[in-house]
């Protein structure tokens, strides 16, 4: 679990944001996720979820309180990945090309990267698609590359908001396997947001459960199942357990009148 | 040979056409002078053939020098105009009231105030060839995806890699659109410059071919000349789409008649 | 009831009569209303034209309109055009309209230059820098000027009826009706420029000349003597008689031109015996003579304008109409005692 000698790669202390038009979108928010941890945000939607996500990634400024992560060290780019909730890659270029973004960015030609791309692609599963365009690959592939492009830096840390979502359960499934496999193998510190509460339990070694309006955490589960986690895991007594508990405190979540101020 | 019949199907129905025309004009003995024939026409292209081509020639070099600058210049301002939005809300009027100035009303101002011939009907044929070049690139630039932006500020890409790998191919199936609007524009202001204002000696193109066939009633040269007009502005709508085809085709909806599907 | 009879022919007499007595005639230009069509418009406004049982329009011509092709097309009657290349034109294209009358014996078109530039002698024309010529001149007798008289195509430049190009070059030349454009030159440059008729150097064209079609001298011909005829009373009353009403009624037709410009056209009109000399003074204004046009033909197909076997000069005018000594006793009763 968490291992209090380290520090966190992730830490967020009593951040507020609220918009210029006044909105409040997050409220007295706390979090710290360690390295090789996996954290999944629960919340319904409005609750800034993807906003403690862009802050994380340096995308955004708080407006009180405190964020400390890689993305906001000089000269640590490719130290942050995020994966968007679509794909996001270049339709005019090849998967590969894609993939070899993040490098290109930090000034690495295309024969010094060539290896690590096709490793990368390689263990996404898509090795013999490195020149077929985004439009020829199904959603699921589609965003294993985007995975693969946020990989291929060795981040230390990343950032998923919502990447199955659009995905169908098998393809979901397997994808969840495949990123706990990757995650763990290199010891990224992650936080994954969802509001699929299974796939926050399958995946995770802590749940936080987010309220509305404004945005502020006010439920913390932890799964207590050691990694690596198997497909039956999912069928588990301990796993049904685990999801009801997460749907009552959501409940709770969406229930409570908040304010927007 | 339903696909052959699919592929001939605008040849086929231009062949009909002429047939039709052609016949037409014999049964109800239209005179030459008012309505000329196919065969008539064409006879007379091969006839003046030799001024035709070096008119034709020189109409072809305003069009494609006149749609060169158009892009030059199309592109060039549209990318300051994506840098600076306070250049871009001072200028745009200026460009918007290029657009609708006629044509007809300045060329012969242009002739006035600019030496030489040839350059004043550039001029004119790009006043109306550069407005929806940049107009449609000013859009494309604009028109990238935000989390592409995202992903290129994550990765602290520098200006320059932004616009080379992110914002100019964003800008691309755009920026063709432009480009095949103006093919088509930049010949109809080349034509309409030369016919309205006039030129001069060599510096002749079809324009002034079919004013003077026009002056010396020989309408079946006029006819000639107009269809090589009609041949060109197809001949250029014909190759931007296939430059658009080889450009967009691997991956923009534009140019996609189906996508291959991969199971995942 | 023989009565009735006698009544209802006589009625029917005068209707028809009356029918008969104005026929619709529709005469296009090639200019808007200038002094170079006085004749004409005199004939409308002091009644001529009805008097022969015309009911005339004339449709002004002007520097974007073309009217040569409505002739044929049976959307007017007659034509007046500017010289005879267009009457060759015409006949090599087999188009079938022919040349009725010719009211100027000689073609006002000219070329005009800067006083004090070089250009008082005409073989320093072809030198000048710039040659602002129209595109009806380009087509049609600037081919002759290159080839008789050594002019260049890189000297030409468009000329879109702005005298400003001319005035703001002194060594520019320019094309102009030699009755018409050095009023204005002399009015907006405020100089008098060099003039050089063209036909003082061999363009030797009638002009200002009427076109029927073929079909209407063959079908028609009592309507196009008429048309002929009045046309000639009108130019012989407005040369000599009073031009005012046909002043008036050009002014109104074209607002851009002045009194004071029409009647310096006049003078300049008699001074260079534009309408009536040579010939037009034996015969009548409107004079033609197949010999003369036979040597302008010549001459074109020497420049390498026509080849001989284009064209079937029979076709190309008729006299039938003109050489009647129609005016003469006219002109005669209008000269100041």
């Amino acid at each position: 679990m968490t291992l209090a000698l380290e520090s966190p790669l992730i830490e967020l202390t009593e951040v507020s944001k609220h918009f210029v038009s006044g909105v409040r979108v997050l409220s007295d928010v706390s979090l710290a996720v360690f390295k090789k941890e996996f954290v999944s945000i629960l919340g319904p939607s409005g609750c800034g979820k993807s906003t403690i996500l862009r802050l994380a990634a340096g995308l955004d400024i708080v407006s009180t309180g405190k964020v400390q992560t890689p993305a906001l060290v000089a000269k640590a780019e490719g130290a942050t990945a995020f994966v968007f909730q679509e794909p996001t890659l270049m339709p005019w270029t090849s998967v590969f090309n894609n993939v070899w973004l993040p490098l290109r960015l930090q000034g690495s030609g295309l024969d010094q990267s060539r290896a690590r791309v096709v490793a990368a692609l390689k263990s996404v599963g898509l090795e013999d698609f490195a020149h077929a365009y985004p439009a020829q690959l199904s959603g699921g592939m589609k965003m294993r590359a985007s995975i693969a492009r946020a990989l291929i830096t060795e981040p230390k840390i990343l950032l998923m908001d919502e990447p199955f979502a659009a995905l169908d359960d098998l393809s979901r499934h397997r994808l969840n396997d495949d990123l706990l496999h990757w995650q763990q193998e290199r010891s990224i510190a992650t936080l994954f947001v969802t509001h699929n509460i299974a796939e926050a339990v399958f995946l995770s070694s802590r749940v936080l459960v987010m309220g509305a309006r404004p945005g502020r955490i006010i439920h913390e589960v932890t799964i207590d199942e050691p990694y690596p986690r198997r497909p039956a895991f999912r069928e588990s007594m301990r796993f049904v357990d685990y999801c009801r508990a997460l749907a009552t405190a959501l409940g709770h979540a969406t229930e409570q009148p908040q304010q927007t101020r | 040979m339903k696909r052959i019949l699919h592929k001939l199907l605008p040849a086929l129905t231009l062949l009909t056409f002429l047939l039709l025309w052609e016949l037409g004009v014999r049964w109800a003995n239209i005179p030459a002078y008012t309505l000329p024939t196919p065969s008539v026409i064409v006879l007379s292209l091969i006839d003046h053939w030799p001024s035709l081509a070096l008119s034709w020639w020189f109409t072809i070099k305003i069009t494609l020098g006149a749609l060169f600058l158009a892009c030059l210049g199309g592109v060039l301002i549209a990318s300051v105009f994506s840098l600076s939005p306070q250049i871009e809300r001072a200028f745009f009027p200026i460009a918007v009231v290029l657009q609708v100035t006629p044509i007809v009303a300045i060329a012969p101002l242009m002739l006035i105030y600019i030496e030489s011939t040839t350059a004043a009907l550039l001029l004119c044929a790009w006043i109306v060839a550069f407005f929806p070049i940049l107009s449609n690139t000013v859009t494309g630039l604009r028109a990238t995806d935000r989390n592409l932006v995202e992903l290129f500020r994550l990765y602290r890409a520098s200006p320059w890699q932004r616009l080379v790998l992110l914002r100019a191919p964003a800008a691309l199936p755009y920026f063709l659109t432009g480009l095949k609007i103006s093919g088509g524009l930049s010949l109809i202001g080349a034509v309409t410059a030369e016919m309205v204002a006039g030129s001069a000696g060599r510096q002749t193109g079809l324009a002034s071919r079919i004013l003077e066939a026009s002056f010396r009633t020989e309408t079946p040269k006029m006819f000639a000349a107009l269809a090589l007009l009609v041949l060109t502005g197809v001949i250029i709508f014909l190759l931007f789409n296939a430059l658009s085809r080889l450009l967009l085709g691997g991956w923009h909806s534009s140019e996609q008649s189906h996508t291959v599907d991969h199971n995942s | 009831m023989a009565l009735r009879i006698v009544q209802s022919i006589f009625l029917l007499g005068l209707l028809l009569s009356a029918a008969h007595a104005q026929q619709a005639v529709t005469f296009a230009t090639n200019w808007k209303a200038q002094a170079a069509h006085g004749g004409f418009y005199q004939a409308v406004a002091d009644g001529t034209y009805k008097k022969y049982g015309l009911d005339v329009t004339i449709r002004q011509g002007g520097p974007q309109v073309n009217n040569r092709p409505l002739l044929p097309a049976r959307r007017i009657d007659f034509l007046m055009t500017g010289n005879l290349l267009h009457s060759f034109d015409n006949v090599k294209n087999g188009i079938p309209v022919v040349v009725v009358a010719a009211m100027f014996q000689k073609d006002p078109q000219a070329l005009m230059a800067h006083p004090g530039q070089g250009y008082e002698n005409f073989a320093a024309l072809k030198n000048a820098p710039t040659a602002l010529i129209a595109k009806d001149g380009q087509f049609t007798w600037w081919q002759w000027l290159k080839m008789v008289h050594g002019f260049k195509d890189e000297t030409l430049k468009p000329y879109n009826y702005n005298l400003g190009p001319f005035l703001a070059q002194p060594k520019a030349i320019q094309q102009g009706y030699s009755v018409a454009e050095p009023i204005y030159i002399q009015e907006q440059g405020k100089f008098k420029p060099v003039v050089h008729l063209l036909a003082d150097h061999g363009f030797s064209t009638y002009s200002t000349l009427i076109e029927a079609r073929t079909e209407t001298v063959k079908n028609n011909p009592d309507l196009v003597q008429r048309f002929v005829d009045a046309s000639v009373i009108g130019w012989v009353n407005f040369m000599y008689g009073d031009r005012s009403a046909a002043n008036a009624l050009m002014m109104k037709d074209n607002p851009e031109i002045s009194l004071a410009e029409i009647e310096a056209s006049v003078v300049l009109m008699k001074q260079q015996g534009i309408v009536d000399s040579g010939e037009a003074q034996t015969m009548g204004i409107g004079a033609m003579n197949a010999a003369r046009i036979q040597d302008f033909f010549n001459q074109m197909v020497k420049a390498g304008l026509y080849q001989a076997k284009d064209v079937d000069l029979s076709k190309v005018a008729t006299t039938q109409f003109v050489n009647k000594q129609l005016g003469i006793d006219l002109k005669k009763s209008l000269a100041p005692k």
